[in-house]
């Protein structure tokens, strides 16, 4: 890993509503967003932990999760999600999404059988991937039923106060 | 330099000659469907300049019969070679698509058969990086044959050297047995895809109509099928996580664990741990969370994380050595053993137990899930894998029980007495034959049914048997658990007693195998 890191490397952030920012590796002390450079420096303390320090103020960042290039950090107290990419890899997902046959339609049905205690989420509302949609009681634990894309919502099949067997569709969302 | 001399001028020659095969035009094709060469994989893996290829030069087997073409080329579709991945020695072999469509005749098996003997020999891990349209049909019985032996050696060298399979491309029939025989397999999302029969098959005879990626995606298989551990949107981050997850593992079934530096950034008393469980027992929390705050910063590498999801597995560090983490989900299916989750938990364990990783079990299960899908299905047989798995592995053991600790899923999570080291429990901890509402129902049917008030009646005796007996004070009080400690000192206590357990030596009395139920 030490020896990527030697070469400057050009990355890309790709948020999860798809908004793209320019950095490179070693770290240099500006991000680029849209088309306009922004000076801002990466920081640790004992006291504050890691920090982002910019204009003079300082937001603390933690990364909560993260799996090879796809990272859940918290900043400012608000959690984003977002993945890192090289060139190449923003070149072959161009090159993936020409190809692909566009799937428009998910369909969430119930991961085993319980009762719904809440629904969430109403037909023409927009969910993002990993939003609570239904809230299914089973084993005498409420489960969150998250939205595994961003979309809007169709139908709500669900209601609350009602049983469901496994596999009783629940939500259906347009892409 | 002159290059007059005769042989010079042959040596020399050839090595224009494999330096042209591989074009840039044959490049581009790769590129243009998003994968890489076979040899940009090779150097994203190992070390820069660290890789020594082997048997470059070979060409393909004659034909038995002339049919179709053969493309006299040199490597015979397959690079092979060893190298050194973050300073240590690994064994790798590349199919390449471009030649032949990486078709695997009886050289280029050959090439991988020798790679795996000389990796078994030198006690290294192998990595098959596959892109490959299946056996040559030209050649046919001896390509089959070709399979046969690369399994037979896959088979003869599973829990003495790590065996890991990526798919960069198709592998179809034959071909998908020799991943699924590996210890890891790594899939490429939308570029690889694996199955025994190919949609056309299945549409001729099934008439059912499926696209590879729906048939045999990376997707299907790390959510539906669990045939692939790891999967990612890219081969380079493939790569990379691969030599993450390389990092974790020893050479072979004789060396420890590698250990690194660990940052010191998590202190072993972590006051954050006291606020994940929430007081609400029917409440779902993030175990993910407990894992993380237990293990060195960053160090939680999940494997087989979209496939029975009620049990989280992964390998993370503790001071920088290595352990396995096998952990109930309270936030999926409020974490209950299903048939998915307890063959994924069972083959975790057992390659842990191969490789000299300890194992720390973090509990709160609901139990076995019931209903007759299950039930059909075999619930019985598989969970009866994990119950194998955890009282047969003989690396150490710690078990921390969060909270739910019920009936027969307790006894399989590692409980002291099928051979678990230490067993904690947190003050949280409900540990008993089953959960407060069925012990009532059952034990009170009379009175409840007689009862002026069930409700009240029950919710009383719900909280007495929650005071009286689903807690972890009486089996503390009586040994069946170590010790009831404060979460915060989680860390602190499952590091000193795996250093307590580090000689920990078990005999095992001589066996051919014991018979697991598969």
């Amino acid at each position: 890993m030490a020896s990527d890191k030697l070469h400057i490397k050009k990355l890309y952030a790709l948020s999860s509503e798809n908004r793209k920012f320019s950095f490179s590796l070693p770290l240099k002390h500006s991000i680029r967003i849209g088309k306009r450079d922004y000076e801002v420096k990466l920081k640790a303390d004992e006291k504050y932990g890691t920090y982002i320090l910019w204009k003079n103020r300082k937001y603390p960042v933690e990364i909560i999760r993260s799996s090879q290039n796809k990272y859940e950090i918290l900043f400012n107290d608000i959690s984003y999600t977002f993945t890192v990419e090289t060139p190449f890899s923003l070149q072959r997902m161009k090159v993936l999404k020409s190809s692909r046959s566009k799937i428009e339609q998910e369909i969430i049905k119930a991961p085993m059988p319980g009762k719904i205690i809440d629904v969430l989420v109403r037909e023409g509302s927009t969910v993002l991937r990993g939003e609570p949609v239904v809230i299914l009681e089973a084993m005498k634990m409420q489960n969150e039923i998250l939205s595994p894309v961003n979309g809007t919502i169709v139908k709500v099949l669900a209601k609350p106060n009602t049983n469901v067997m496994k596999d009783d569709l629940l939500v259906e969302i347009k892409l | 330099m002159d290059l007059s001399g005769k042989s010079y001028k042959a040596f020399i020659d050839r090595e224009e000659a494999l330096k042209k095969q591989y074009s840039a035009k044959n490049a581009e094709k790769q590129h243009s469907k998003g994968k890489l060469t076979a040899h940009e994989r090779i150097n994203l893996l190992f070390d820069a300049g660290s890789f020594e290829e082997i048997d470059a030069f070979v060409t393909p087997a004659s034909q038995p019969v002339e049919f179709g073409k053969v493309e006299r080329t040199y490597g015979d579709g397959v690079i092979a070679g060893h190298g050194k991945i973050n300073g240590r020695l690994v064994f790798a072999y590349a199919q390449d698509f471009t030649i032949m469509g990486g078709s695997l005749g009886l050289v280029h098996s050959k090439k991988i058969t020798k790679i795996q003997e000389m990796a078994l020999k030198m006690g290294a891990p192998i990595i098959g990086l596959m892109d490959s349209g299946g056996a040559r049909i030209q050649e046919g019985v001896a390509s089959l044959s070709g399979y046969a032996s690369i399994f037979h050696n896959i088979i003869s060298s599973s829990g003495i050297i790590p065996q890991i399979s990526v798919i960069m491309g198709p592998a179809a029939g034959g071909a998908v047995y020799s991943p699924a025989l590996t210890d890891f397999v790594f899939m490429v999302n939308h570029t690889s895809y694996m199955f025994v029969t190919g949609p056309n098959v299945v549409k001729e005879v099934l008439n059912e109509d499926v696209t590879s990626d729906g048939l045999g995606g990376a997707e299907v298989h790390a959510r539906k099928s669990g045939v692939a551990h790891m999967i990612y949107d890219d081969e380079e981050n493939t790569i990379l996580a691969l030599k993450k997850f390389l990092s974790y593992l020893p050479s072979n079934n004789v060396e420890n664990p590698p250990v690194v530096a660990d940052d010191g950034s998590i202190n072993d008393i972590n006051e954050k741990l006291r606020d994940i469980v929430p007081d609400d027992p029917n409440k779902a929390y993030d175990v993910k969370d407990v894992i993380n705050q237990t293990v060195d910063r960053n160090s939680f590498f999940e494997t087989s994380e979209l496939f029975g999801a009620s049990l989280v597995t992964g390998f993370g560090r503790l001071r920088g050595k290595t352990i396995g983490i096998v952990a109930n989900q309270p936030k999926v299916l409020a974490g209950v053993l299903d048939i998915d989750s307890s063959t994924k938990g069972a083959r975790f364990i057992r390659f842990c137990d191969a490789f000299n990783i300890p194992i720390l079990t973090f509990e709160d299960v609901p139990g076995f899930l019931p209903g007759v899908d299950q039930e059909h299905a075999g619930i019985i047989r598989h969970g009866a894998k994990l119950l194998f798995a955890y009282s047969e592995a003989t690396v150490p053991k710690i078990t921390i029980i969060l909270r739910k600790a019920y009936g027969g899923a307790f006894i399989v999570m590692n409980s002291k007495f099928l051979g678990g080291d230490f067993s904690f429990a947190w003050p949280s901890a409900e540990i008993a034959v089953m959960g407060p509402d069925g012990a009532v129902a059952i034990l009170y049917r009379k009175e409840l049914a007689e009862s002026k008030n069930p409700v009240e009646l029950k919710k009383e005796l719900v909280k007495k048997y929650r005071d009286k007996i689903a807690n972890p004070f009486i089996a503390d009080e009586s040994g069946y658990i170590d010790e009831v400690i404060d979460p915060a000192m989680t860390r602190k206590k499952v590091i000193s007693a795996f250093n307590a357990l580090n000689n920990k030596w078990v005999k095992v009395p001589a066996r051919k195998h014991g018979n697991m139920p598969l």
